[in-house]
């Protein structure tokens, strides 16, 4: 009993998608309207994605600058980075003086010689504070970083987190856009594949008359159309999946270009396995609600007289 | 079989189309409607089917109150009916031997079983040959059989068919007449809505006539 139901639904699914191959053009163009639309908010959340990683990366360095006044002098300086490599809360102290922060600047700013014109260096020496790993949550940097403030050599100190943190925020707005983004593209989804049935349906209307006349039930009427939403919505979806992965890869290039002259060997990732399915999970459902819709409106209309 | 007592059918607009039907059809029995076009045939066989209902008074068919069967019974209702179309029904867009099928696989048949009992129903029509033809490349009479064919082949206890040889020259019918007439010694309650006489005086049973929606013999009333 059971095998037959199941060798029954096989039947509607080879017969519905054997319906699709025999009308090639119209199938492909509701797969590509499909696969494009759900590739949007994919390939923005691949993106989102990426850069938060990216960011994660940042995080773990959080890390606080002090820019000391500039009368302190050297050995004073090294006396102060010891005192504060002792405070629990700290794990390393790297100590940039004047001069090296001079001769970096000089590297890494292209104005070189426009400060050999200067008669003194105007750059302060810095210590530069790594937070022990227990102690890299915000509230705990705000609290370190508050005693650094207190020594006297320290004219400035700084977090250099906040501008991670506002990106994450950033990130945490953009993910909301795009889910917001992703649900209006769902009701489109739902859209294009009820119309595609509802053309089906009325196509088949004879069809649909003369078995209803001879006994069919809506649900065995309405089995085809369904596995025909849900077909063409799962190859949406893979179309989709195909789109995002070919868009990083014309990125890939540019992109480690981009991350070789910041010095990174950041990489960009494809949707991850959970991310995959659930995308082709999301087309499958789409396609069989949006046909559902459809059907079930369509065929109380269509009735022998 | 089937049992009218009072029966009304108004369409919207005021139009009556059956008045007052009384009419009882007994398991077995081979029974002719007759009237001219507009006489009330056609919306007899659609309340029978569960096309139409019935506005006032009682109608059983096959132990089912038609006022009440509700609407997902009613697949479950036609299958134990087996209809023949005036306009035949045909599927074009699917072989003699797919459209025969119908009936099985929307019932749900052992698909092993439906190969055996479609050949079965062509053979009794005497299309066998032609199981692999679409409809279209057959001529009307063939066409006809092929209905005939999906009528039987879930061997329902009732058989209706209107008007089956509306289309059809005298010969053409004879031979309908000859495939229901077996049907009937078979077993099968058989109903036939037509205008066509020759028909009727050939085949020598029971005929109900209908008149401006009421009915006005009937040659083999039930005591």
């Amino acid at each position: 009993m059971i095998k037959n139901y199941l060798l029954r639904h096989a039947q509607v699914f080879f017969y519905s998608l054997g319906q699709l191959t025999r009308t090639p053009v119209a199938t492909f163009l509701t797969v590509a309207v499909i696969g494009i639309t759900l590739a949007l908010p994919a390939s923005l959340y691949v993106a989102i994605e990426n850069v938060q990683r990216l960011a994660s990366g940042w995080e773990d360095n959080g890390q606080i600058s002090l820019y000391l006044k500039q009368d302190v002098p050297g050995a004073a300086i090294e006396k102060l980075a010891d005192k504060i490599r002792r405070l629990p809360a700290v794990s390393r102290v790297d100590y940039v003086s004047r001069e090296a922060a001079l001769a970096e600047f000089k590297r890494l700013s292209g104005f070189g010689e426009a400060l050999d014109a200067l008669d003194r260096n105007p750059l302060p020496a810095v210590l530069v504070v790594h937070p022990a790993a227990a102690h890299a949550h915000p509230d705990k940097l705000q609290a370190l970083l508050k005693d650094l403030r207190r020594y006297n050599e320290v004219d400035i100190a700084q977090v250099d987190l906040d501008w991670v943190r506002r990106l994450h925020a950033m990130l945490e707005l953009a993910r909301q856009g795009v889910l917001i983004l992703a649900a209006g593209l769902a009701i489109a989804v739902l859209l294009i594949i009820g119309n595609t049935i509802r053309l089906a349906v009325l196509n088949r209307r004879d069809e649909i008359e003369i078995t209803k006349l001879i006994g069919g039930t809506n649900a065995f009427i309405r089995r085809p159309f369904l596995y025909t939403g849900t077909l063409q919505g799962l190859l949406g979806a893979l179309l989709a999946w195909l789109l995002v992965g070919l868009g990083l890869l014309l990125l890939v290039d540019p992109i480690n270009n981009l991350a070789g002259l910041y010095g990174s060997r950041f990489e960009a990732e494809n949707l991850g396995i959970l991310a995959t399915l659930t995308l082709i999970g999301s087309g499958g459902v789409l396609g069989w609600l949006g046909s559902r819709l459809a059907v079930g409106r369509h065929l109380r209309a269509i009735e022998p007289h | 079989m089937i049992q009218f007592t009072h029966v009304f059918k108004r369409y919207p607009g005021g139009f009556d189309a059956l008045r007052n039907i009384n009419l009882q059809i007994r398991q077995g029995e081979m029974v002719f409607i007759t009237g001219h076009s507009g006489a009330g045939k056609s919306t007899l066989l659609k309340l029978i089917t569960a096309i139409e209902r019935p506005t006032r008074g009682e109608a059983v068919v096959n132990g089912k109150n038609l006022l009440r069967l509700p609407r997902r019974r009613i697949p479950y209702f036609r299958r134990e009916i087996g209809v023949v179309f005036q306009d035949h029904k045909l599927l074009f867009d699917r072989t003699v031997f797919d459209n025969v099928a119908l009936p099985l696989i929307v019932t749900g048949a052992d698909p092993h079983e439906v190969p055996r009992r479609v050949r079965a129903a062509l053979e009794i029509v005497g299309l066998l040959s032609k199981e692999k033809m679409y409809p279209v490349t057959l001529s009307g009479g063939e066409q006809q059989r092929v209905g005939i064919a999906r009528a039987v082949v879930n061997k329902p206890p009732l058989l209706l068919a209107d008007e089956p040889t509306g289309n059809l020259d005298a010969a053409l019918s004879d031979e309908i007449l000859d495939i229901f007439s077996d049907f009937h010694q078979h077993g099968v309650t058989v109903l036939i809505a037509t205008h066509d006489w020759h028909l009727i005086n050939r085949a020598r049973q029971r005929v109900i006539e209908l008149k401006q929606a009421e009915l006005v013999s009937d040659s083999g009333a039930a005591a």
